[in-house]
């Protein structure tokens, strides 16, 4: 027993009120039970608490703990630069912090936007008068009055009306108009039309309810709290970034701590081992990462926003690239959404024929309500294309409409009474199986028939072969109104109607969207239409794209109520699946259930109720022109142009920006090796420190930097749209990147930089053995070289990066521009640091003669090589 | 195990809507129910008059339903006094509505409701009102952890309630995500959360299949108050009906409370059990 099924009577003694209203008394007494009627959002963690854990996870922490021994060295040892350390190591923490919070942000707009659906004041009846009071004073008990233009204020049980007529489209996405009634309805709640809910809009007429439900209880409070409280979770990307700083942290601290203890074996000084605990552990993390995926992601939106998607948070870029499944809707996405009529077919005649005057088309013309304003048609797309054809074949018709009793997704039907010449008229249009049951005849040729069971069956034949053709067809009737029959209910005028015929509307299928699909087929993303039509009609367009190429597997919306989740999970796991006559309500629990499968989801919505969906998806994808602006702020990408192949082309984009992630960081992973090797060489050779740590952070944070972003920025290889989605297990950081990374490229680089340490050294006249103080001139001037040495191989690395298998020629040597800008800030910096002053003083560098820059350019040439050479064999094992 | 049933009645309309849970759990368990009202001393006569006129409606009802029936109306401190009747009466299980001023108060510590569960030597049901428009809960949610206490009660109460309504049961249990600290989260498939189901959830669904409920279940991983509030309102369920939070204040502190959380946030009729009646 719910609310709909009462009487009148028994609703106001379930509410404890009557016509009269309550007193404000009790209606103050209830607000403070119940609470106002506002939308409200679910409690989260604060945005500072957000920031606060970028600051204390397991990488974070590690490097607390440096920075607070270098201060800790500083109180001990003054003037040994460590104050500069502890305070660069803090930076680096907060750097971290910042982009990987700028990462996480998103402005959570959504429930803004579904706010401004509700009223701000409202007439109610209390204390048996008409008053006007704040829309979130409304309690349950209260008696609401609505009238046309007005937005209702909470869930009201109609118990007056006035032919009032509603928008459902922010709880159903149904733009027609619906009807309300005050008599009981037995159902569910939310398909009872005694129900006016909140958040939807009286379109005409008035009428008078009572409040059961209010704020985030109503229906529409539903969607708010979905909206609010469901999440997507961490990205892929996010995910793992976590895990690969784990991994890189757990082997600094254990290298660091390891090589501690052999220091104290080996009979080092506290001191030097504990240079070299925080050096190696700086080192080894590549501080410099985390700001660089963030630049590439904005990068990457940049892309995106040129090819008509707009992005809404920056780890969804990537997001993009991991997709599995795309659950898509038909309408608007996959079609043009330009409804146009096609056929028109009768049961015995091709061409519509006409009955007491009355044709096909009268009925497409006259039981419709498109508006004609400034010589363009107003009105939903299907009535729009019905009036256009109707109107091209007969012309304007003289009538009266008297009364109208509008489509609802119940009856699916719409009839109106219309007086035209000297007669009244019932016509009525709706979806063929709801005008096939309330007709009794048809017409053969200009006879009326008795409408019998093998013309039903003919009919039946007749619709489903025009849905095959993937229309959407409807069904017209009509019959004359006796004189002095009193219709006073639409069952009185739904009955006993001649049935005339169907016509079949196409809204054609937009033309970039076969071969985007064809692309999805290439790159192993599903594709799973979600529409409201029905199942020929979405399966004939669905052939037509060639989203099904078999018989596919067709759900329809009532079936898909009855199954439960494990029956949902077998379906789900079939290729090729249509659900239709579904509504948009329905989305969340199929991407719950793909969520569950493993699948990364991408859903499309533009509805109101699309929103918890939206943002339960992997990605949200909103319409930016038939949008709500719910769905847009629920989103995480809003297609600007409502087409699907933007989604694949961003899906494109996401791809290769993961792709290229994974350039740069091998690029940066490279140089930690000859960031390492010095300090292994200092701690296990005893020789001077080849290479400080400040020198280190000049490279994660200075001079990697926008060469490893110019690796974000690599154009997308072509067989990037031709592999499956990466696997849910596929590491960013695994074995072959940590391998290439560490053991190859980083080795040759470490070679080079204790090549030019001992170079300028020897050149200097050291001997080994002999320990230099830190403001020693050669020795400043070794620790230049090291550090130069790294650049240059930086360089001959950037290159390298550019592909894991194809040759650097095949992708175009200056094909990335960006490249060489990088390269050049890359020198730039560099010789700042080398030659300035300041640069000298920061840095503790001293300049070197440019004959050393000449000595350390070979062995860039020389990885460069190695890589090709490298990339060859894997190539030609591949064969 | 329910013989005699207590139903707090106030001037609150949330009250009698609490009071309606039992009538109806009173007829189908064939037990006498009784209605209290406590005033306060000092309270106003309308106060009063509303508290009466709900008590009036109730007794109606019960009588239509041919429950066996008996009202009180003391006067008094309502705990203490709701506390002597238990005792005296020899209740099972009493209920009471949960005000919205509990729901506002961080671990509901100090209110009504949290002292009346921990007074009173029966088991005890808080209602928290939502919504007025389900009036007979269809779909029922059962929240469940993984050990289950005083099991035997808790499902009985399941039952009953959905007897009393006709209506289907949906177990969620809400469990920890598996993580890894190198891995992180470890994605599981529902078959693979079905191998790891405690033995107390699988002896909580052999007692409904004696009671004859029909019931469905489900494991999500996430957080449990949210994920209980999120499935409530994506699959419109008409009832929630939770254990009592057996967390302490500095776990409450540091861990969260899922019944608080749900609490506050349910988007349907909610029923939180302090059942007192040990396992066999």
């Amino acid at each position: 027993m719910k609310i709909n099924s009462l009487s009148t009577d028994e609703v106001f003694q379930i509410l404890v009120t009557s016509a009269d209203g309550l007193s404000g008394e009790e209606a103050k007494r209830r607000l403070a039970e119940f609470g106002y009627n506002e939308i409200e959002e679910v409690k989260k963690k604060p945005l500072i608490l957000k920031f606060l854990s970028q600051l204390t996870h397991f990488l974070a922490i590690l490097l607390w703990v440096a920075a607070l021994f270098s201060f800790l060295s500083e109180y001990i040892h003054p003037g040994e630069g460590m104050l500069t350390l502890g305070l660069a190591i803090v930076g680096v923490i907060f750097i971290n912090a910042i982009f990987a919070f700028i990462q996480e942000y998103r402005a959570e707009k959504a429930l803004a936007a579904m706010k401004k659906l509700l009223p701000f004041y409202v007439k109610v009846v209390r204390n048996g008068k008409e008053t006007e009071i704040s829309a979130r004073e409304v309690v349950p008990g209260d008696i609401i009055l609505v009238a046309e233009g007005d937005k209702v204020p909470a869930d009201i049980r109609i118990i007056e009306t006035n032919e009032i007529k509603v928008n459902n489209a922010p709880l159903t996405g149904e733009s027609e108009p619906a009807g309300r009634i005050k008599e009981p309805f037995s159902g569910e709640i939310i398909n009872s039309p005694n129900i006016a809910f909140a958040g939807t809009m009286v379109v005409s007429g008035s009428a008078k309810g009572i409040a059961f439900s209010t704020g985030m209880r109503t229906e529409f409070g539903r969607i708010a709290h979905l909206t609010s409280a469901v999440e997507a979770g961490l990205s892929p990307l996010q995910k793992e970034i976590v895990k690969a700083t784990r991994v890189v942290a757990t082997i600094a601290a254990a290298v660091g701590i390891f090589f501690f203890v052999l220091g104290f074996v080996i009979g080092r000084t506290f001191w030097e081992n504990f240079i070299f605990a925080i050096g190696i552990t700086v080192a080894l993390i590549p501080e410099g990462m985390l700001p660089t995926v963030t630049l590439a992601l904005a990068m990457g939106s940049q892309r995106l926003a040129k090819r008509n998607a707009l992005i809404k948070n920056l780890a969804s870029v990537e997001t993009l690239g991991s997709v599995s499944v795309i659950c898509t809707d038909k309408t608007g996405t996959l079609t043009q959404n330009k409804m146009e009529v096609k056929k028109v077919a009768c049961l015995y005649a091709d061409a519509p024929g006409k009955v007491q005057g009355i044709s096909l088309f009268h009925i497409a013309l006259l039981c419709n309500n498109t508006k004609e304003a400034e010589g363009n048609l107003k009105g939903e797309p299907t009535e729009v294309a019905l009036y256009k054809a109707a109107a091209d074949s007969i012309g304007h018709i003289e009538n009266k409409r008297l009364r109208e009793f509008p489509f609802d997704s119940d009856r699916k039907r719409m009839s109106i009474i219309s007086s035209m010449r000297d007669a009244t008229y019932v016509l009525a249009k709706g979806s063929p199986e709801s005008i096939l049951q309330i007709c009794n005849h048809c017409f053969k040729g200009k006879d009326i028939v008795p409408f019998n069971k093998a013309m039903e069956e003919k009919s039946v034949e007749l619709y489903h072969s025009l849905m095959d053709q993937g229309l959407r067809v409807l069904a017209f009737a009509y019959r004359e109104v006796e004189i002095g029959e009193v219709i006073a209910s639409k069952e009185d005028a739904e009955r006993e109607l001649i049935f005339m015929g169907f016509i079949g509307l196409e809204d054609p299928p937009r033309p970039e969207v076969a071969g985007a699909i064809q692309k999805c087929r290439e790159a192993g993303i599903r594709i799973i239409m979600i529409t409201g039509d029905g199942s020929r009609t979405a399966l004939a367009i669905a052939k037509e794209i060639g989203l099904v190429r078999g018989k596919g597997t067709v759900v329809e919306g009532a079936e898909f109520l009855k199954m439960s989740d494990a029956e949902l999970h077998s379906v789900l796991s079939n290729e090729e699946i249509i659900f239709s006559r579904m509504t948009p309500k329905h989305k969340l629990r199929v991407v719950n259930v793909l969520k569950e499968q493993g699948e990364r989801v991408a859903v499309t919505g533009d509805g109101v109720n699309d929103a918890p969906a939206l943002k339960r998806a992997d990605i949200g994808v909103s319409m930016g022109i038939a949008g709500t602006d719910v769905a847009k702020e629920a989103s995480d990408m809003v297609l600007l142009d409502d087409n699907f192949a933007t989604i694949v082309n961003a899906i494109e984009e996401g791809r290769t920006v993961y792709e290229n992630i994974k350039k740069f960081i091998t690029y940066i992973f490279a140089s930690n090796i000859p960031e390492a090797v010095p300090y292994l060489a200092y701690i296990l050779l005893r020789i001077p420190l080849p290479l400080t740590i400040m020198q280190i952070l000049a490279i994660d944070l200075g001079t990697d930097m926008l060469p490893a972003l110019a690796l974000g920025s690599e154009k997308p290889t072509p067989g990037i749209m031709k592999q499956p989605p990466r696997k849910v297990k596929e590491r960013l950081l695994n074995m072959p990147l940590i391998s290439r990374a560490y053991l190859f490229l980083g080795l040759i680089e470490a070679t080079a930089c204790m090549f030019g340490f001992f170079w300028v050294l020897y050149g200097g006249g050291w001997t080994w053995g002999t320990m230099l103080p830190t403001n020693n001139i050669l020795y400043m001037q070794a620790t230049t070289a090291c550090l130069t040495a790294i650049i240059i191989t930086q360089i001959g690395n950037v290159f390298a990066c550019r592909s894991s298998r194809e040759p650097i020629l095949s992708i175009g040597f200056f094909s990335n521009k960006l490249i060489f800008i990088g390269i050049a800030f890359e020198i730039g910096l560099q010789l700042f640091i080398v030659y300035h002053p300041w640069g000298n003083a920061i840095f503790a560098t001293s300049p070197i003669a440019a004959q050393m820059w000449l000595v350390l350019i070979p062995f860039a040439v020389l990885l460069f090589a190695a890589e090709e050479l490298r990339k060859f064999l894997a190539r030609y094992r591949l064969r | 195990m329910y013989k005699k049933i207590l139903a707090a009645v106030n001037e609150h309309l949330n009250s009698e809507v609490a009071a309606r849970y039992a009538m109806h759990l009173a007829k189908t368990v064939g037990a006498r129910l009784y209605f209290c009202f406590v005033a306060e001393k000092g309270q106003q006569v309308s106060i009063f008059n509303r508290a009466e006129e709900a008590m009036k409606r109730i007794f109606i009802d019960a009588k239509k339903m041919a429950i066996d029936i008996e009202a009180i109306t003391e006067t008094g401190d309502p705990v203490k006094k709701i506390s002597e009747i238990v005792r005296h009466e020899e209740i099972d299980i009493a209920f009471a509505a949960t005000r919205r001023e509990d729901v506002e108060k961080r671990f509901y510590a100090g209110t009504v409701a949290r002292d009346l569960s921990l007074a009173l030597p029966c088991s005890v049901a808080l209602v928290r009102v939502v919504h007025m428009g389900r009036i007979h809960p269809k779909k029922i949610l059962v929240p469940l952890k993984a050990r289950i206490g005083h099991l035997a009660e808790r499902s009985y109460f399941s039952a009953a309630i959905a007897n009393a309504f006709g209506s289907n049961i949906y177990l969620l249990h809400a469990t920890k995500p598996i993580t890894s600290f190198f891995h992180g989260e470890v994605h599981l498939t529902p078959i693979e959360w079905e191998k790891k189901m405690s033995k107390d959830i699988s002896h909580f669904m052999e007692q409904l299949n004696k009671y004859k409920i029909i019931h469905e279940k489900r494991l999500v991983p996430g957080r449990a108050g949210r994920s209980i509030t999120i499935e409530a309102a994506a699959k419109r369920f008409d009832l929630v009906i939770m254990g009592a939070s057996e967390r302490n204040l500095l776990g409450s502190i540091f861990k969260g409370n899922p019944v608080e959380v749900v609490l506050r946030e349910t988007p349907c009729d909610l029923i939180i059990l302090k059942p007192r009646h040990e396992d066999k």
